[in-house]
């Protein structure tokens, strides 16, 4: 048999917890285990294939996290990721201001806007309320979703968080604040299984959740 | 409901078992260590979608194994229910229900309807709050769907109250800046905790009458089993929509609000809800004797039988795990019989005498040595 080259896949296998024999491995390595949802057997796997593996894999990785770091940016209306500010679905006159969607990350509006049905605006929170990962309503942008509310007169505004229940305090924290403002509050209906995460939500249950969203 | 045949593997220390179950009585004999509870803990799994013993999921992966795996056919009327669960080391759970898999506890939780009586079940009266409210969240979570989701609810709303808490008496946190969280996380807990106290109100009132019954049938006195909910959240249920309720929760919430900054921790809520068990007015944690306290826990355990069959028209399979050496021989065989007319029952005994002289038609006995489960 053959040992000359384990495929990366064989050499991540037999990696129990050891060091490569090469420090600058080792800090890519490293510095893969720090991203999200990525353990050391994953970014060894990861960090092999780029040093090793054939093809322009690395060299493009390379330039588009560079590239992607100068250019994108949050838009300071909504939150959306973009790379103009503000951005395309805030200057669109397409939009309908009166109508103001929140979502808890730029990623929740990815589904919406596949699925196309919707015509009015967001407004990102960033995250949910949840003091065990230290994040208090003063964390949270309330006092610019307020002022949003009030300069762009909007009418309704639509809760599409998740059913979690730091999405359903986060709701109750919308809820009490515009307590007195003259516009209407919904929840998107229960299509969304109870404890999940709106980013998953395929289109359809999502546009029947939109249809059938409740006042709140 | 009629378990009719169950396959494990690697399952503690049952490391290959396919049995045929009979409806009626089975009875697993064998000497301590052998594996008898294991069999009962596997059989009753999907019940909880967790084991009865309070065990975490790797410690029921047999040693040197990697993952465990059991699988259940249920006849519940003309259905058949086959359910499958797989563990493995890495703390996954592969759940199946007639094929198609389900993420979450929940949606396992209930489908087969059991009852547990061990050498624990006197803990139900003996025992702390925390003993009670098991026994009734379980009971309760067999016959409505929604409970489960409100009490997890309920419990991550408290972690998150718990942790402003805690940093506003460390002081990381002043007041001022909390309040508005204190608020909201009151909020949230009260909307969950309005469904709960309600479906607990009603189900301990059923448990009630069911457990009175089953008193007076097994002891010889005639004597009169209470119980009386304690509801933790000293707040009156006005009738009306479970929001209404939610807003007088909410409002005795508020109202604790600056003695729990004081102590630093959640005083009040669902989480200390309890029950009185009385025995002719008197308290039984208290005053009872040892026969008394056994058979008001095994009453009790009926009477969350009883309510299955009431509110789901289904009579839960029954396991008793070990427990007739602690009740005289009289008294045993009432229960036996009085329960073997109705359901399935699953009898575990190191001591053959428990069962001994008793031959119920059609039932099945089994010996457990070592791991290995043969027919007698
Ligand atoms: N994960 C596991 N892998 C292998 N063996 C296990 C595992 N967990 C427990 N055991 C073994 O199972 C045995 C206990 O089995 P069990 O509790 O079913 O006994 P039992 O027959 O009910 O005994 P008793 O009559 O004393 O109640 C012990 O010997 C224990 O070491
Ligand atoms: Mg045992
Ligand atoms: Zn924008």
């Amino acid at each position: 048999m053959d040992h000359a080259t384990p495929t990366p896949r064989e050499a991540a296998k037999g990696n129990d917890g050891g060091e490569f024999q090469s420090p600058a491995l080792e800090r890519l390595v490293r510095a893969l285990g720090r991203l999200p949802g990525l353990g050391r057997k994953s970014a060894t796997r990861i960090a092999l294939e780029l040093v090793q593996g054939g093809g322009e894999t690395a060299a493009e990785l390379a330039e588009s996290v560079t590239a992607a770091r100068e250019q994108v940016r949050t838009c300071s209306r909504c939150g959306a990721i973009t790379e103009d500010d503000p951005c395309r679905i805030c200057c669109s006159d397409k939009r309908d201001s009166a109508l103001l969607c929140v979502v808890a990350s730029p990623v929740d509006i990815l589904p919406f806007e596949k699925a196309g049905f919707f015509q009015g605006r967001y407004f990102v929170l960033g995250r949910l309320l949840s003091p065990l990962d230290g994040v208090r309503v003063d964390d949270l942008p309330f006092d610019r979703l307020d002022a949003r509310i009030r300069e762009h007169d909007v009418r309704e505004l639509i809760l599409a968080l998740d059913s979690s229940v730091e999405g359903e305090a986060t709701a109750l924290y919308i809820q009490r604040m515009i307590e007195d403002l003259d516009l209407s509050l919904t929840r998107l209906a229960t299509g969304i299984p109870v404890g999940g995460a709106l980013a998953y939500t395929d289109e359809a249950t999502l546009h029947r959740a939109f249809q059938f969203r409740r006042s709140f | 409901m009629r378990l009719l045949e169950a396959s494990l593997l690697d399952f503690r220390n049952l490391a290959e078992v396919q049995l045929s179950f009979s409806p009626g009585v089975n009875v697993l004999l064998g000497d301590n260590g052998h594996g008898k509870t294991n069999v009962l803990e596997a059989l009753n799994y999907p019940a909880l979608a967790r084991s009865f013993r309070g065990a975490r999921d790797e410690e029921l992966i047999r040693f040197g194994s990697e993952a465990c795996h059991l699988r259940l056919a249920i006849a519940e009327g003309e259905k058949i229910l086959d359910i499958e669960v797989g563990l493995d080391r890495g703390g996954r759970r592969r759940m199946r229900v007639d094929g198609d898999e389900v993420h979450r506890r929940v949606e396992l939780v209930g489908r087969l309807a059991t009852v547990v009586f061990d050498p624990q079940t006197v803990e139900l009266v003996r025992g702390g709050p925390e003993m009670r409210r098991r026994w009734f969240d379980q009971g309760i979570s067999s016959v409505d769907s929604e409970y489960l989701i409100h009490l997890q609810a309920a419990n991550r709303a408290l972690k998150q109250k718990a942790s402003l808490l805690r940093d506003v008496r460390r002081g990381f946190s002043s007041l001022g800046t909390v309040s508005r969280d204190l608020e909201t996380w009151n909020a949230e807990l009260a909307a969950h905790a309005a469904p709960l106290v309600r479906k607990r109100a009603d189900w301990l009132s059923r448990a009630a009458q069911a457990g009175r019954d089953s008193y007076m049938d097994l002891s010889d006195e005639k004597q009169e089993l209470q119980l009386v909910y304690k509801q933790g959240v000293g707040s009156e249920d006005p009738g009306g929509t479970d929001a209404d309720f939610s807003r007088e929760i909410l409002a005795v919430l508020d109202y604790i609000t600056s003695d729990e900054i004081r102590r630093g921790r959640c005083l009040s809520g669902p989480q200390t809800d309890d029950v009185d068990i009385i025995l002719d007015g008197v308290s039984l944690r208290t005053y009872g004797s040892r026969g008394e306290t056994r058979t008001a826990a095994i009453s009790l355990k009926l009477a969350q039988a009883e309510i299955v069959y009431g509110m789901r028209g289904v009579r839960p399979v029954l396991f008793f795990d070990d427990i007739f050496s602690e009740l005289d021989k009289d008294r045993s065989r009432k229960l036996q019989e009085r329960t073997a007319k109705d359901h399935q029952v699953f009898i575990a005994t190191a001591r053959a005498e428990d069962v001994a002289g008793w031959e119920p038609a059609g039932a099945s006995t089994w010996t457990v040595h070592e791991g290995v489960v043969t027919i007698r």
